[in-house]
């Protein structure tokens, strides 16, 4: 029998509160948009197969409550992440400062995974208020890649989730291809794990 | 009563229910219960499908019949056993599918042996039925007929369990009975070329079967395929479930994963939607055969092999008595084979160039197909296989070979049979004919492939069927009148098709051409022999698929090497080509669809609130919050109250869940009772404002999503609870006091850094609650019997903690046995016992000596010292009623010693055998009691 699919990865949506989260997450798995907000409270998740030069990545993607309450709950979610999905909102600036909280909550609860930076909301321009330039310039800093997205529009919703799939992909193939190459080297993450006392993900 | 004599219930006498189960049927992805039995009547078995609109099925009535299934030829099982879920988890249940060529079911079971016994019965009864098939005894089922005529009258509008599929393969089994009925009375006054059954039924089972076959090879692998009905493409989810029947009411067993068959699923689906993505090219297909008697090519082959200005894309030709030598016979060796191989190859149409796809022999028994070279890209999956069924029923000199490929998306198959001779054998012929169908295997696919899976099948031969009831004479005056229709009558293939299972489901074109035997050699002269054979159409080609169109169907006379002459048949067939663009958009459209089923079978509920605040919460008074939990999802949902973070428990100790767990039915909900009570072991921390009222909680639901449910409150403070050392700093009721305060004055050595002059310039011997209750009791319960030993009523102990917190009323409220059970709780709610906890372990070592006794005591701070000698005169004081009041030393050490005297909290933890823990504490109530007794026996104060 034909496998289902051929990978399993979980994303994570992480940022603010109030910047469309639960919406990104929406379009992209049952393309549906609701204006009404609805706060989330808790961990919700969804899942979308997706097809990726040929083979077939199956996602399960988890959204998180933003709230700064939960902050401490939601960190534990991080586990076993494979990608990670910051998103801001472009109409809030402060939901843009925060995004270097959040990535510093990335470091701290994950160790090797890969990351994308979402501007959301962006379809008003004169509601605008984080110019592309600063957050491009942000995200070459930090290494990230800067997708903007429109939940509402579904602009770049599904681009910027087959972008942080392929980033995965890579990085998995990447890793088995180091596997392959010294199979030897076994002992690093054990090693990583003592010396840091802290449960990590993302292997 | 158990399901199987129910279902004998519903049978008549003779017929037998061997064997009953209960399984999920799979309709598109979701399940549906259905009680499956194999019944028999006569070595004839059954497979007889019920629908229930009861769970569990408790009467007869319950049931209602939704298809039966013979166990013949054209049934198949196979068995899949599905992925484990996604966490890995390996399956437990078991995938049956029926495939038949009007419904193709697919039936899920538990991995369980009724299942396996279930199995085994139909395996017996295949065996069976192969059996008594190869000795001629072909099963006629006409027991199953009035079942089957019952199914097709039956309004489904009647039914109570609403499932619109059902009702499409009742419409089929339905139009097959009538219709096939119509055709075979018409059958001979109908000038139609269609002889056989109805063109529906042959659409159902080029649907069900010849489709996977294609689907098998452009589309990945061949595993089996969902049977009935797509989703509507364009509807939304509410609509596929309303369609599904999967509405209140219909249940999923727990934890079902609606999803499992998900693979099978998909391909259902892009078959359904083929249109979309498929085009159809037209493909030209020449099909020859000529027994040639053994003779060698000696004349030219282009009067037979081109006979349409247009030249065929594909040529399938076919040879029968190629070799009569006995190397041929014995060796398989054939020296004519590369003859008639090249003298074809030379003969070919020549406008074109061809490639060899395929050739295949046993014997004299040959086929090569052939392609058109810019074709030849396009084919792929060739196999070929041979059936022998000649002398001993395993001999080469008659039977079938036959080869297939793929051409783009459409599967062909070529079959060239040598069909067993003589005049009176048809019976043999079509056992010949059976033996080639149902052993003709391509054994490159697994499952292997049959003959019926293909989409278009061509069957070319010597069959060998004769003219019969007919004297010679009047065959020899039909034909030179050209009067074929009506010696046709007499043609025993014709006679079978459509009444039979002889070529069931496959076409011939009108002959109008002279019968193909027997000629003396070298002539168009019937057999002058002795023998005097009466000519016959020997020499046949039919098809079976769609879109297939015959344009040319003849003989070759002009070709006189052979005792027969060639017959050909030229064929227009529908081929689809997919298109990749297309296919892959309708793919992750597809794809799509599914994951939002998926979604939608996530488990969903609703809170009507998630956060709880509790007002004003006091000591030992429970407050309770009701959080309904609503399950609105599609699936049953389990949640769970789960530990968070590193937590040992899903709360903070004050608070209870309750259920903290629990099984959801869609569309029911549960109340969920969320209690904050404050008891001796939390109340200190409250106080302290160590912890405080706030948690958030995890509701967990099994496979699906996480909500947090916020708890918050604000607690009243309460002596019960605080310390000594605050106690002695309070001047005013504890309610009284500010937070701020409360807090600073709790803190451990709080009375160090005081500042008397700022605070009133006084401290307390001992809490004034606590001199409130002693003085209580010594005014009214002297006298009282059982003093601290009846409980008190918790009503009244609240009373008499708001007494002690707010200072109101001046008296005590409540009983005497109240306050005694207040004093108790007062003492042990003390964060810090009364004897402290550093000196525990001494106090208990100097238990048997009261100097020493004595001298421990000096070491605590002067608050707990006063406290506990206040204590002491009171219970001394107490004691000297004991003729009234019952109290009795011993006993009175042994209730304060526990809670005056109390382990440190890090000693709690204790190791050994229960019974060693057991031996432990009674040593240490026992030294607590004798610590205590030298205390209410001596005037330790002197």
């Amino acid at each position: 029998m034909a496998r289902e699919y051929d990978h399993l990865f979980k994303l994570l949506i992480i940022g603010d509160s109030g910047v469309g989260k639960s919406s990104l997450l929406l379009r992209f798995a049952d393309n549906v948009f609701s204006g009404t907000y609805i706060t989330t409270i808790g961990v919700d998740f969804k899942i979308r197969t997706v097809d990726v030069n040929g083979e077939r990545v199956k996602l399960q993607i988890w959204d998180t409550a933003g709230q700064e309450r939960f902050r401490t709950i939601t960190s534990t979610y991080y586990r076993g992440t494979h990608g990670v999905v910051v998103v801001y909102d472009v109409t809030s600036g402060e939901s843009f400062a925060n995004v270097r909280r959040w990535l510093h909550e990335i470091d701290n609860n994950c160790d090797v995974v890969n990351r994308i930076l979402v501007g959301n909301k962006n379809d008003d321009p004169d509601r605008k208020v984080v110019l592309t330039e600063d957050a491009q310039t942000f995200a070459q800093q930090m290494g990230i890649q800067l997708f903007e997205t429109s939940a509402k529009e579904n602009l770049n919703v599904e681009e910027m989730f087959l972008a942080i799939t392929k980033q995965v992909l890579q990085t998995k193939k990447e890793q088995q291809k180091k596997a392959a190459e010294q199979p030897q080297n076994t002992i690093s993450l054990t090693d990583r794990k003592h010396s840091r006392g802290k449960q990590k993900c993302c292997s | 009563m158990d399901l199987r004599q129910l279902v004998q219930k519903k049978l008549s006498s003779e017929e037998k229910c061997l064997k009953c189960i209960e399984a999920a049927k799979i309709i598109d992805d979701k399940r549906h219960l259905r009680i499956i039995a194999i019944t028999e009547k006569r070595d004839e078995h059954a497979i007889f499908i019920f629908t229930t609109n009861r769970i569990p099925c408790l009467s007869s009535e319950d049931m209602k019949l939704e298809t039966v299934l013979p166990v013949e030829s054209q049934l198949r099982c196979h068995a899949e056993t599905p992925r484990g879920d996604s966490s890995g988890k390996p399956s437990t249940e078991f995938l049956l599918g029926l495939k038949s060529p009007e419904v193709h079911i697919l039936l899920e079971m538990p991995q369980h042996k009724s299942t396996q016994a279930f199995l085994a019965e139909i395996k017996r009864a295949q065996d069976l039925y192969s059996q008594n098939a190869a000795f001629g005894a072909v099963p006629s089922f006409d027991w199953l007929t009035k079942y089957r005529t019952r199914l097709g009258q039956s309004n489904p509008f009647a039914e109570d369990v609403f499932d619109p599929l059902k009702y499409m393969n009742l419409e089929d089994s339905n139009m097959k009975v009538s219709v096939s009925e119509t055709d075979f009375q018409d059958r001979d006054s109908s000038s139609s070329t269609t002889w056989f059954t109805d063109s529906f039924e042959r659409k159902t089972q080029m649907n069900g079967q010849g489709m996977s076959a294609a689907m098998g090879s452009s589309y990945g692998s061949r595993d089996s395929l969902d049977a009935h009905r797509d989703f509507d493409q364009t509807d939304s989810i509410e609509t596929m479930q309303r369609q599904l029947g999967l509405g209140p009411g219909i249940e999923l067993p727990l934890g079902a994963k609606p999803v499992s068959s998900r693979e099978a699923v998909a391909k259902r689906i892009l078959m359904d939607r083929e249109d979309e993505f498929v085009d159809l090219t037209k493909v030209r297909v020449f099909c020859g055969t000529w027994n040639v008697n053994g003779k060698s090519p000696t004349q030219a082959l282009n009067k037979w092999l081109v006979v349409d200005e247009r030249a065929p894309d594909i040529y399938a030709i076919g040879f029968q008595e190629l070799d009569l030598s006995k190397e041929a016979f014995v060796f398989s060796e054939s020296a004519k084979e590369a003859e008639w191989q090249e003298a074809v190859k030379k003969f070919l149409h020549p406008k074109e160039k061809y490639r060899k796809v395929k050739s295949v022999r046993i014997v004299g028994i040959l086929l090569i197909v052939f392609i058109r070279e810019k074709l030849a890209k396009h084919v792929s999956f060739i196999d070929s296989d041979s059936v022998p069924t000649g002398i001993m029923g395993f001999m080469g000199n008659k039977g079938g070979v036959s080869v297939r490929f793929t051409l783009q998306s459409t599967s062909f198959c070529f079959i060239n049979s040598h069909l067993a001779a003589h005049q009176e054998e048809f019976e043999r012929r079509n056992q010949d004919y059976r033996d080639i169908m149902s052993k003709t295997r391509f054994k490159q696919f697994v499952p292997p492939l049959t003959i019926g899976e293909h989409e278009a099948v061509f069957w070319i031969g010597d069959l060998n069927y004769r003219i019969s009831n007919i004297s010679i004479e009047d065959v020899k005056t039909s034909i030179r009148d050209q009067k074929y229709k009506a010696l046709l009558r007499s043609d025993q293939l014709f006679n079978q098709l459509g009444t039979t299972d002889i070529f069931r489901g496959f076409q011939e074109g009108d002959i109008t051409f002279d019968p193909t035997y027997k000629f003396d050699t070298g002539t168009d002269v019937y057999d002058t022999s002795e023998k005097s054979r009466i000519p016959a159409w020997c020499d046949r080609i039919l098809w079976q698929g769609v879109g297939i169109a015959l344009l040319r169907y003849d003989s070759h006379p002009q070709l006189r090497i052979s005792d027969h002459k060639p017959v050909s048949a030229n064929f227009e067939v529908e081929v689809k080509v997919i298109d990749e663009k297309r296919y892959k958009k309708v793919y992750e459209d597809i794809m799509k669809k599914l994951d939002r089923i998926e979604n939608e079978f996530l488990p969903q509920i609703k809170l009507d609130k998630t956060e709880c605040h509790f007002k004003d919460v006091k000591f030992i008074e429970p407050q309770v919050e009701t959080i309904t939990i609503a399950n609105v999802g599609q699936a049953y949902v389990e949640f769970e109250f789960i530990n968070k973070l590193d937590d040992a428990r899903y709360s903070k100790p004050w608070l209870t869940i309750t259920p903290c767990k629990e099984v959801i039915k869609p569309g029911l909900s549960c109340d969920v009772q969320i209690e904050v009570y404050v008891d001796k072991s939390t109340v200190s921390s409250l106080n302290s404002s160590k912890d405080n009222l706030e948690d958030i909680l995890v509701l967990h639901l099994h496979g699906g999503k996480d909500i947090f449910v916020t708890v918050s409150g604000n607690y009243l403070s309460s002596v019960f609870g605080s310390s000594l050392e605050a106690l002695i700093q309070m001047h005013c009721p504890i309610r009284q006091v500010p937070t701020t305060q409360l807090v600073e004055i709790e803190q451990p050595g709080s009375l160090g850094h005081v500042d008397l002059t700022k605070t009133g310039g006084r401290l307390y011997m001992v809490p004034k609650e606590l001199w409130r209750l002693i003085q209580h009791i010594t005014n009214h319960g002297k006298d009282k019997a059982d003093l601290f030993q009846i409980p008190g009523l918790q009503a009244e102990i609240q009373q008499i903690r708001d007494c002690l917190d707010t200072g109101e009323p001046e008296v005590l409220p409540g009983s005497v046995h109240s306050a005694a059970e207040s004093l108790l709780l007062f003492l042990e709610c003390l964060a810090e016992p009364v004897i402290p906890f550093s000196v525990f372990q001494q106090c208990l070592s100097a238990s048997n000596n009261l100097l020493l006794s004595k001298q421990v005591l000096s070491q605590i701070p002067d608050y707990h010292k006063n406290t506990f000698h206040y204590l002491c005169e009171f219970l001394k004081e107490m004691l000297k009623y004991s003729e009234m009041n019952g109290l009795e030393i011993k006993f009175v050490a042994t209730i304060f010693g526990e809670v005056l005297l109390r382990a440190p909290p890090s000693a709690s933890k204790e190791l050994g055998s229960q019974r060693a823990r057991r031996h432990r504490a009674q040593e240490e109530e026992a030294k607590k009691a004798a610590f205590m007794y030298h205390f209410l026996s001596n005037d330790v104060l002197s």
